[in-house]
């Protein structure tokens, strides 16, 4: 099977943003920040740019400082029509019913073209916000009964029989909804569930289709996407690229994408807060090296957040290591770059076909 | 004021653009709809983009979205019809008690910013047992409007607070909220504090629930006289007052009559009453079984509601007849309707056509 690439979805406002520096998720969080609206000129622009640079799917991410994900994902696919989305979705704030209510219209609406990303949540206090204040490990235990009934229902509502369970956080009797999922012969989304801990990578293994997480050299990943892919679960991996002509090249663009320490020290207080153990994996990567493999590198971590870390090299040399990733058992990849627009058009005119040219031989 | 005239969203698959239809075939179309095997609950955007077109052109300012787990979700429905009309208002019903307040008001809130503030929300507790049990909620029918009131509290926090919410409830609680995209209210009619809010029920939990934080209160039409108490309660409480009805209109009154009659089913062996008793945890609908059916006066019948339920009271007659009713409603304290008929398509365009007109007319005159 070839390896699936999908791209991070522009925030509001970041189509039109020049400058790595502009987008880094400090100022998204700031009250004048552009990232809270709804920008369908802008992303637009970004799905078709994406169609034509053979990315597969856009990952909408879930948080209060963005607009609602489904929704986006509606007006987004009713403009496109080959570009799936990965809707996040937090899956404490609404009953499952709900949910694969919203999930199936939406999948009728655009066939199919769509995916989820179930979030445990990341911060105690943004959940809190929420109405949501259960600690780490027990969201994910709850996420655990969320899919379980979701799954249930896109098993053709409990296989005729309508969707019982009764559990601790989650309880129905007879649930049925009647407007079907539809989309590519399957009954229901792929699922993906990201996360390091190993509730989270407990919650992956049983529930999901796909583990996600941040990438890290193959030799660190190896044994455990081994132990996903013997049970059937693929294993795709967050990662940003800079791609140029050569490597010094590269080098200096991705050094040029340092932002001013300012944004440098809110951010490491944003991360520090955090009870996510991906994101503590993240900041101790940026740390302690900086360079966690020759073309992979965690210094932009914490600037933009813990998915910041990033492949910096030739077309050649990211090629060879997405086939490098390839061998261990990773199939699916989630990228971003900065600016988003003008990298993933370079990814896909200089990347993508060395990719696909390596896999037919 | 003029009055507000909304009309209810045709079921997916009932509009078939270029296609005709007979009263009958509607009727069934939409009594089918919760059954097995129904198109109802696939989203049909060809049909509703149609039926939009011709409600805005008709002067219908929005279209009523039912929620049930029978049909799709309005939210979603709503974010891919925005993108095809310019002008119409979409009222979404939907549940309290199946999400968060925080979540439903980043959904609402984009929805808004993608429609140019063209949302209004209808609350709506539940009307069956069975249906709430089946989305994971047990609350009883008291402890729902309990539910909803601290629901809606909260979401107002939301909307008045520049999107910050603090809240500790029995059922709810929030903690330094903060939702960063803004309700857009551009063509709102209610400035700057969120959607207009229309409750629909017939029980005092319902009526206490609109009172305190309603826009408008909704409710089965009835004769003016029987509406009067709830009306000057709601008047009195600076709330606006909606009926829920559907209209036959035909040249002369006889016709009306015979068309309205001939829908009622005849070999329907009581399937459709018991459907109706499903709804069992409903006083609307538990007041409508017991009142009979028959024609409650000259225009206003409710022969259809044993089979159907309470909201297939219908207004019949000619236009002229319907238009006076609709004044006289006006002069009762009445400011919005949200109508049905058979078929949907015919009746909204003949509505805008024949009736509405009359309407304008006897307001500018009195």
């Amino acid at each position: 099977m070839p390896l699936r690439f999908h791209w991070m979805f522009p925030k509001g406002g970041e189509v039109g943003m020049k400058t790595a520096q502009e987008t880094s998720r400090v100022l998204t969080t700031k009250e004048t920040s552009p990232a809270s609206m709804p920008d369908m000129a802008g992303w637009t622009t970004f799905a078709r740019a994406a169609e034509e640079a053979g990315i597969e799917s856009a990952l909408l991410s879930f948080s209060r400082y963005e607009p609602d994900t489904i929704l986006v994902a509606c007006a987004v696919g009713m403009a496109t029509t080959k570009l799936k989305t990965i809707v996040a979705y937090r899956s404490g704030l609404i009953q499952p019913a709900t949910f694969v209510q919203q999930i199936n219209t939406l999948s009728t609406l655009i066939q199919g073209r769509l995916a989820i990303n179930v979030v445990a949540g990341s911060s105690a206090a943004e959940q809190r916000g929420y109405g949501d204040y259960l600690e780490h490990d027990e969201r994910y235990a709850r996420a655990a009964e969320f899919l379980a009934i979701c799954r249930s229902f896109w098993c053709a509502n409990g296989n005729g029989r309508g969707v019982d369970f009764d559990g601790r956080y989650y309880r129905l009797e007879a649930g049925k909804i009647f407007t079907p999922y539809v989309g590519g012969g399957r009954s229901g989304p792929e699922i993906y569930v990201s996360g390091h801990s190993d509730a989270a990578r407990g919650l992956a293994m049983t529930q999901a289709s796909c583990w996600l997480r941040l990438i890290d050299t193959p030799e660190n990943l190896r044994s455990q996407v081994a132990t996903f892919r013997e049970a059937g679960r693929e294993v795709c991996l967050r990662l940003c690229v800079v791609s140029r002509p050569t490597s010094e090249e590269a080098l200096q663009a991705a050094l040029a994408l340092l932002p001013d320490e300012s944004i440098g020290r809110e951010e490491r207080a944003i991360l520090q807060r955090s009870d996510s153990r991906t994101l503590h994996d993240a900041l101790a990567a940026a740390d302690d090296r900086g360079w966690l493999g020759e073309h992979l590198w965690a210094g932009l971590v914490p600037y933009y957040g813990s998915s910041a870390i990033t492949l910096v090299g030739t077309p050649d040399e990211l090629a060879d290591a997405f086939m490098a990733y390839g061998e261990i058992g990773i199939t699916q990849f989630i990228i971003a770059g900065w600016p988003k627009l003008d990298e993933m058009v370079r990814f896909g005119r200089d990347v993508l076909p060395l990719v696909r040219l390596r896999e037919g031989s | 004021m003029a009055l507000r005239f909304h009309w209810m969203l045709p079921k997916a698959g009932e509009v078939v653009p270029g296609a005709s239809q007979t009263p009958q075939e509607a009727l069934r179309y939409r009594a089918d709809s919760t059954t097995e095997g129904s198109t109802a609950p696939r989203p049909d955007l060809t049909g509703w983009t149609h039926f939009a077109r011709v409600a805005e052109h008709a002067g219908i300012e929005s279209v009523l979205i039912s929620f049930s787990r029978y049909e799709p979700d309005p939210l979603v429905v709503s974010s891919a019809l925005g993108c095809a009309t310019k002008k119409l208002t979409f009222m979404l019903a939907f549940r309290a008690g199946l999400t968060q307040p925080a979540a439903f008001v980043q959904q609402l809130n984009t929805l808004s910013c993608m429609l140019g503030g063209r949302v209004s929300l209808n609350l709506v507790a539940g009307s069956s047992l069975a249906e709430q049990r089946g989305y994971g909620d047990f609350l009883a029918h008291d402890d729902r409007y309990a539910r909803a009131e601290e629901f809606l509290t909260i979401c107002e926090q939301f909307w008045r607070n520049g999107g910050e919410a603090d809240f500790r409830g029995n059922f709810y609680c929030v903690e330094k909220g903060k939702v960063h995209t803004p309700y857009n209210t551009n063509g709102s009619a209610n400035g700057s504090r969120g959607p207009e809010i229309y409750i629909s029920g017939h029980s005092e939990p319902a009526l206490r629930l609109a009172t305190e934080h309603g826009s408008c209160w909704l409710r089965v039409a009835d004769t003016p006289e029987a509406i009067a108490p709830g009306v000057a309660r709601m008047r009195e409480a600076g709330i606006s007052v909606g009926l829920r009805l559907c209209i036959i209109a035909r040249a002369t009154h006889d016709e009306a009559v015979r068309a309205a009659e001939s829908l009622v089913p005849r070999d329907d062996g009581g399937g459709q009453a018991a459907s109706v008793k499903l709804k069992d945890d409903s006083l609307m609908h538990r007041q409508a079984a017991t009142n009979g059916s028959g024609w409650i006066s000259a225009n206003l019948w409710t022969g259809l509601v044993p089979f159907y339920g309470p909201v297939w009271t219908t207004l019949a007659g000619t236009p002229r007849e319907l238009a006076d009713t609709f004044l006289a409603w006006r002069d009762a304290g009445v400011e919005q309707f949200i109508l049905s008929g058979w078929p949907e398509l015919d009746t909204v365009e003949m509505f805008g056509r024949d009736v509405l007109p009359l309407i304008r007319e006897g307001e500018a005159c009195r």
